[in-house]
């Protein structure tokens, strides 16, 4: 195989194909990316750990079909290290291959391609076809809340809940818990989806998305998920487990509601937080007639204090959280006033943009 | 210097460390009149057959400590055997403690036998630091019967080295303005904490004693060891920075173990063991406030210990989860090998009552817990307990060394009530 192409057009396709390349692997294939030209000189290049697959599709300039398999981060470092304008002509030779560009030459190994694992899936039960941004705003406002590493193997990633028209999407560690609600364009048919998607694929695909109006495709099966874009299709193993049944611990009536601006309740946490007990952070709330008044103290006795203007009109209620979690949930919403309602120190407090019940944030309190 | 003048003034610091010398061998002497001046050996129960201490009529036939009952009649055939009275040990070191308390609220309990007094801040009211480590002596004299080596300078590691001069009815005073002196020719090694390893790094650099190492660049010491290292190069020269600890850190793990008849290979028996040891270690994370997820369970074995780390699902205090992490761990790693040991440890304990769960809630189980656990306080240790450990073993308690009358570490429960 030869191929020739410019740097621009390789470079940023293949950094998310290596972003799924795990650093170290004991399968030395797994270090590998593939790279497919086919005759009309579309490039593919696949990624994969077993678990999440990712192929980009970038134009060459010329070459000859072929296929041939090199180490991600090798050809990676070699590209980010060339100039940008750059153009770079890869040759297959025998069981090395040679980057040439400029007066640069590089000769690397390569592994037989047919040694390259390629995810296996089967048909396709549900297609979704949906806007890229509004995908991508599902999982930006949720996936902070997925847990990690806990043994509870479920938590770890992000339930998709569909009954066909909306896509549910959830994320909860056991303390905390981040719902939203969003509408499909269209969906090929009425098979409804419960799929839990692992975290780091959730991840992945938050950095390989990018901003835009286009539509985009996302698939599911009993085993996989896959999302295509427009020169990525990324495909991922689902995680066999039961998600728990989020809609009991949402609570649907709440007594004491109160609204307060955003930014500077953030801020008020923020520097509360500098005070909390660096483990657990726990804050103190306590809401009275139009005011919150925010404290923390720790281990060494060492206490912050601050106080801010809110709409609230009722009894006094003292409630303790750990602030990371609320910092959090505020950070994912982007309304100028949030709203958030308490029933009494040991239930969960709900936060939400006003007036907003698409997406919701649970969050635990503490006893402190 | 102008010492006598120097000695009416008040110290800038003033630090006294009690050492309760041969601390059990010196309480069973106390309680037992007839046994003064005798030779008495401490073991850890009638059946225990190592010596835990001695008193020091027995060391002057040379008994040590973990030395064989056996090897040590060979010694002196008159030895007195005393079983441990760990109950007894723990309430007279509380009673001390508490004494000392009165003194000063600057009190370091640094083991069962071992306390620092920060006496800094109590020179107007009681005088001259010599004349309050004399009060010290006379006072854990008074309460307990028991005599003490007290060291007093001017910070921790120089009380510490002082106090081991004059054993065991001694008072050493090494003011602070003489104590880099005194340290100049002391081998390194003789300090506390400073043990052979740090000790071989200070030879490579030609430093043997705490002169030499005072000499060093601190940097050699900073590059090894960090701030312990600087700590150590100021110890050297008499002027310790360390504070007094004066609150309990909390403990980084949490555990009990129990040896158990030589190569068990019953799965019953094995299971029995863990199980009293599971229920321990609950009882005590919950006693503190503690909760742990992770725990160490392990078996020895001939071929040393068959262990491994197991993870429940939420921090717990519960008994019950930790049982199930031990037959769990029984059922995966244990093949019928034989096993005369058995161990629990909690490895990450922390404060529980922290963040509430979405999805669980085990209410009940706590309810239980808590009734279990006030029976106990008053009845004494398992008085409530599953019915299975009707059946475990009644081998004694045995107190560690940094048993400390509060705290996480206090594990014998108190059959007299010292409050």
């Amino acid at each position: 195989m030869q191929i020739t192409i410019s740097r621009g057009a390789l470079f940023k396709p293949l950094t998310y194909v290596c972003s799924v390349v795990e650093k170290r692997q004991t399968l030395p294939i797994l270090s590998n990316v593939l790279l497919q030209l086919n005759n009309e000189g579309e490039l593919s290049m696949t990624g994969t750990d077993l678990e999440v697959e990712v192929i980009t599709e970038c134009p060459a300039i010329k070459g000859d079909a072929g296929e041939i398999s090199l180490n991600a981060r090798k050809l990676l470092d070699i590209t980010r290290a060339l100039p940008e304008e750059a153009e770079i002509t890869i040759i297959s030779d025998d069981s090395k291959a040679v980057i040439r560009s400029g007066r640069s030459r590089f000769t690397v190994q390569t592994l037989p391609v047919e040694d390259f694992p390629k995810i296996e899936t089967e048909q396709w039960d549900q297609t979704w076809t949906l806007p890229v941004s509004v995908f991508k705003s599902a999982l930006a406002r949720t996936s902070f809340a997925m847990a990690q590493q806990d043994v509870r193997f479920y938590l770890n990633g992000l339930l998709f809940d569909s009954d066909g028209t909306n896509m549910k999407t959830v994320a909860t560690d056991g303390h905390r818990l981040a719902k939203t609600e969003c509408e499909l364009s269209s969906v090929l048919t009425d098979e409804s989806i419960t799929s839990i998607v692992p975290r780091k694929a959730v991840i992945e695909l938050l950095r390989i998305i990018e901003d835009g109006d286009s539509e985009m495709k996302v698939s599911f099966n009993s085993n996989h998920m896959r999302v295509e874009l427009d020169s990525v299709v990324f495909t991922s193993k689902l995680i066999d487990g039961r998600f728990p049944d989020y809609d009991k611990v949402i609570p649907s009536e709440q007594s004491k509601k109160l609204r307060v601006e955003k930014k500077a309740f953030h801020d008020t946490l923020t520097r509360a937080s500098i005070l909390t007990n660096e483990k657990f952070r726990g804050v103190r709330l306590i809401v009275s007639e139009n005011k919150i008044a925010v404290s923390a103290n720790n281990p060494d006795q060492e206490e912050a204090f601050d106080e801010l203007p809110a709409e609230y009109v009722g009894e006094e209620i003292e409630i303790g959280f750990n602030v990371g979690y609320m910092i959090d949930a505020i950070n994912a919403i982007d309304t100028d006033m949030i709203e958030i309602t308490l029933e009494d120190a040991n239930s969960s407090g709900t936060i939400r943009a006003p007036e907003d019940d698409k997406t919701v944030y649970i969050v635990m309190p503490m006893r402190l | 210097m102008d010492q006598p003048a120097r000695y009416a003034e008040a110290w800038e610091r003033a630090i006294i460390l009690v050492d309760m010398n041969a601390f059990f061998a010196s309480i069973e002497q106390a309680d037992h009149p007839e046994w003064q001046g005798l030779p008495v050996g401490i073991t850890n129960g009638l059946q225990g057959t190592c010596i835990i201490t001695s008193s020091y009529e027995a060391r002057a036939y040379g008994i040590k400590t973990g030395m064989r009952l056996k090897e040590a009649r060979k010694l002196c055939p008159d030895i007195i055997q005393c079983p441990a009275r760990p109950e007894r040990y723990a309430q007279v070191s509380s009673a001390i403690m508490q004494a000392l308390q009165q003194i000063t609220p600057d009190i370091e309990i640094f083991s069962v036998d071992e306390a620092f007094l920060d006496v800094t801040h109590c020179q107007r009211l009681y005088g001259h630091p010599e004349k309050i480590a004399r009060q010290v002596k006379k006072l854990v004299y008074d309460v307990s019967g028991v005599l003490c080596s007290v060291g007093l300078s001017g910070d921790k590691t120089t009380a510490k080295f002082a106090a081991k001069h004059d054993k065991p009815d001694g008072l050493t005073v090494i003011p602070p303005w003489q104590a880099r002196e005194r340290l100049e020719d002391v081998p390194v090694t003789e300090l506390c904490g400073i043990a052979g390893g740090i000790g071989r790094h200070l030879a490579k650099h030609g430093a043997y004693t705490c002169g030499d190492v005072a000499r060093l660049p601190i940097s050699v010491l900073a590059r090894r060891f960090g701030n312990p290292g600087r700590r150590i190069w100021y110890m050297c020269q008499g002027a310790d920075p360390e504070p007094l600890l004066l609150n309990v850190p909390p403990p980084k793990s949490i555990g009990h173990g129990k040896v158990m008849p030589p190569d068990t290979r019953d799965k019953e028996a094995l299971l029995l063991f863990l199980l009293h040891m599971g229920e321990k270690v609950a009882a005590r994370l919950r006693r503190h406030g503690l909760q742990a997820q992770t725990f160490y369970v392990g078996l020895r074995t001939r071929d040393g210990w068959l262990a491994s780390r197991q993870r429940s699902v939420l921090p717990t205090d519960d008994g019950h989860h930790v049982r199930a992490l031990c037959s769990q761990f029984v059922e995966q790693c244990w093949h019928g090998e034989g096993v005369h040991q058995v161990q629990v440890t909690a490895l990450d304990p922390r404060p529980a009552h922290g963040q509430q769960d979405l999805f669980t809630c085990n209410d009940e189980m706590q309810n239980v817990n808590r009734v279990m656990d006030s029976v106990n306080e008053r009845y004494g240790e398992f008085a409530l307990a599953p019915a299975r450990l009707l059946n475990r073993s009644h081998m004694p308690n045995v107190i560690a060394p940094a048993w400390k009358p509060y705290g996480h570490r206090q594990t014998i429960l108190k059959e007299y009530g010292t409050r």
